[in-house]
């Protein structure tokens, strides 16, 4: 993006009382452009919102940081160069290079980063941070040549990667990868001396660009994809099966079939993160499992789910691996090695995200595991990751054994065996929640998402509480499947929030909850937050059944009214306390 | 309207969005009251980006007005880069 784009970008008319997003700056450059380019960027990843930006002192980022954090949850991002951590390694001060000194300014550098480390520690800890470390060129202050690292400039590296690997542990902090940062910005091309000498700001347009580009996609955070479905020959494995045999495939270096075998380690990585991988192969099914009892298989066959293995069109085998996931086509990959395939996929399915695998060019086989780790990457792995295809294996062989036994839906909810868990907390602590209410869109009140910084200022409000809910059957565990926000009022619940995966349907799950909250608050009310999103008609329906009408907009349903219009639950509800 | 005009009046609506169109040719630092010391700094880098030039750190005293910095882009930038805008 140009200077004059961002301009241009942020010219744009907002609609009135368009939602703010409030950023503070830390830095100890005048942050001039950089400014420009953020907003620019999160207007962008942030449609409708208008982005302010406050900045700190020149000069002073240790003590911008430090003063940050102390009024309200917020979201930060602090921008460190080499001469926050000493003047000297900037080049507007003229404090010495000689050798002499450079043991100092190792020593400064050092106390510098642990002081950071600890502020940002502390602000952390109730706010959203991001991070960009010394992204400028070392000054030629050591005595070595510029083409040999000296002691000095490993000792400031050693003493940034300390800072980079303590950061990496608070979980309210993301720091902006250099790896990334390197392919957009060559570190050549980062440093402009006139500016920085005249103004105080020492990017080149393009570095400020690219910086505020990776600073505002770590802001926005965006969802990862749920699942990816993958062809097998000349794909997940090298040659035809049916041609080849079992024996014929490979994966491996000595039959120049590596690529396929790094696909293989991608795909167990992210199975083994939460991700639902599903095979579509026009393929004789017996083969394929036998080819799948190959001991050197690196993606194991129990980490996929389902294997749609026939001689149809791929975009059916597609309709029923999205049926049996209960997922959006918009939440899904699909890699094959036919561009043919890939497009009768794509037009039967225009919200899936489809990608050539290349049968002959390494590099963009390589490109395309980098994409799908952008695709499918998250903060962190939670517990439910691990159950999320053994709770849908279940789900799907109690559907099997329902409809193999014709039992009616009564007979069959009260031999499940089901147990809620509800934890009441005013904690939002755990990112399960905010996931569920960033992911969700079926059953969704209201479609409204929110940022870590946004969330954890929702919870300011003394009467908000946050309800998350957890459940199990003799099928097995969903884990932590809904989540409820909203805030008492005298005899009234208002509810903002509402979300339930959709792993958690046909259980009467959302009768048990609004139950339990009449029951839980007292309140002889619940006013709801709704509003119709285009893919909301679960919750819809659900309401549509309570009231005997489909709601347009925000509502209130009574205590009588809900007990006139329940389902009776079979499953026991507990409450957990607060973790 | 020249080629230079327009891109240069272009410049001038990204930084001074509240500038009509018609003040932008007579627009100075007396005659826009949001023309300050960072405008003044935002406004040069997107010419120089616009126009591939980089100001003579010199003249910037005297390019505190559109006409200022036109007669700027079409003599002093073009001699130094040998040819015309």
């Amino acid at each position: 993006m140009k200077l004059i784009e961002a301009l241009e970008e942020l010219r744009q008319e907002l609609p009135l009382h368009s939602p703010g997003l409030g950023i503070d700056l830390a830095c100890g450059i005048t942050p001039l452009h950089f400014v420009t380019f953020l907003r620019a960027h999160l207007r962008k990843l942030f449609p409708g919102q208008e982005v302010l930006v406050r900045t700190g002192i020149y000069g002073d980022l240790a003590g911008n940081v430090e003063r940050l954090g102390d009024e309200r949850a917020a979201t930060i991002v602090v921008i460190l160069e080499w001469q926050d951590l000493d003047p000297r390694l900037g080049i507007r001060r003229l404090g010495g290079w000689r050798p002499s000194q450079l043991p100092d300014i190792l020593q400064t550098v050092r106390l510098q980063t642990g002081r950071l480390a600890d502020a940002l520690d502390r602000i952390a800890r109730e706010n959203t941070v991001a991070v960009s470390l010394p992204t400028l060129p070392i000054p030629p202050a050591a005595f070595t040549p510029g083409w040999q690292a000296s002691a000095f400039e490993s000792g400031l590296r050693e003493a940034v990667a300390a800072l980079s690997a303590r950061l990496a542990a608070l979980t309210g902090v993301r720091t902006i990868s250099s790896q990334r940062l390197e392919r957009i910005s060559p570190p050549g091309s980062r440093l402009d001396v006139k500016s920085e000498l005249n103004t105080g700001f020492p990017y080149t347009l393009a570095h400020a660009d690219a910086l505020a580009d990776l600073t505002a996609r770590i802001l926005k955070d965006p969802l990862p994809k749920k699942g990816l479905i993958t062809d097998l020959d000349d794909t997940l494995w090298k040659g035809i099966l049916g041609e080849v045999g079992i024996d014929g495939i490979a994966w491996d270096l000595d039959h120049h079939a590596q690529r396929h075998g790094l696909y293989q380690q991608l795909l167990a990585s992210l199975a083994e993160a939460g991700t639902l991988v599903a095979i579509a192969s026009k393929n004789d099914p017996a083969l394929v499992e036998e080819a799948f009892e190959r001991a050197s298989l690196v993606l194991p066959r129990q980490r996929i789910f389902p294997a749609e293995v026939n001689w149809g069109p791929k975009s059916a085998s597609v309709s029923r691996i999205l049926k049996a996931w209960n997922v959006g086509a918009d939440s899904v990959v699909f890699v094959d090695d036919s561009p043919l395939d890939l497009a009768e996929v794509k037009q039967a399915h225009p919200e899936i995200e489809c990608r050539l695998f290349s049968r002959d060019d390494d590099q963009a086989a390589y490109r395309l595991l980098e994409e799908l780790r952008d695709l499918f990457g998250k903060q962190l792995i939670t517990a439910d990751d691990d159950i999320r295809l053994s709770s849908l294996r279940a789900a799907y062989s109690a559907a099997e054994i329902k409809l193999s036994r014709g039992d009616s839906p009564e007979q069959f909810l009260q031999d499940a065996g089901g147990k809620l868990t509800v934890n009441f907390s005013r904690n939002p602590a755990d990112p399960r929640a905010l996931e569920l209410i960033n992911k969700t869109n079926q059953f969704n009140l209201n479609g409204k998402r929110h940022t870590e910084g946004s969330w954890k200022q929702y919870f300011s409000d003394p009467a908000a509480f946050l309800l998350l809910a957890s459940y199990a059957d003799k099928f097995g565990p969903l884990g932590k499947i809904a989540v409820m926000a909203g805030r008492k009022n005298g005899t009234t619940v208002s509810i903002d929030h509402w979300v339930m995966s959709c792993r958690a349907f046909s259980r009467r799950i959302e009768h048990g909850l609004l139950l339990h909250l009449f029951e839980k608050s007292g309140a002889r009310e619940a006013d709801f937050d709704f509003s119709v999103t285009p893919r909301n008609g679960p919750i819809r329906d659900f309401f549509a059944g309570l009231l005997e009408a489909v709601p347009a907009e925000r509502f209130t349903i009574s205590r009588r009214q809900f007990d006139g219009k329940r389902s009776t639950v079979y499953f026991e509800i507990q409450e957990s306390a607060n973790e | 309207m020249s080629d230079t005009r327009a891109r240069l009046t272009k410049c001038f609506s990204s930084v001074f969005p509240g500038l009509s169109p018609g003040d932008v040719s007579s627009a100075s630092v007396e005659t826009v009251e949001v023309w300050d010391s960072v405008s003044t700094i935002t406004l040069l880098t997107v010419i120089e980006e616009e126009f591939g030039i980089q100001f003579d750190m010199d003249a910037l005293e005297r390019l505190t007005s559109y006409n200022a910095i036109f007669e700027y882009l079409t003599q002093d930038a073009s001699v130094s880069r040998g040819g015309s805008l």
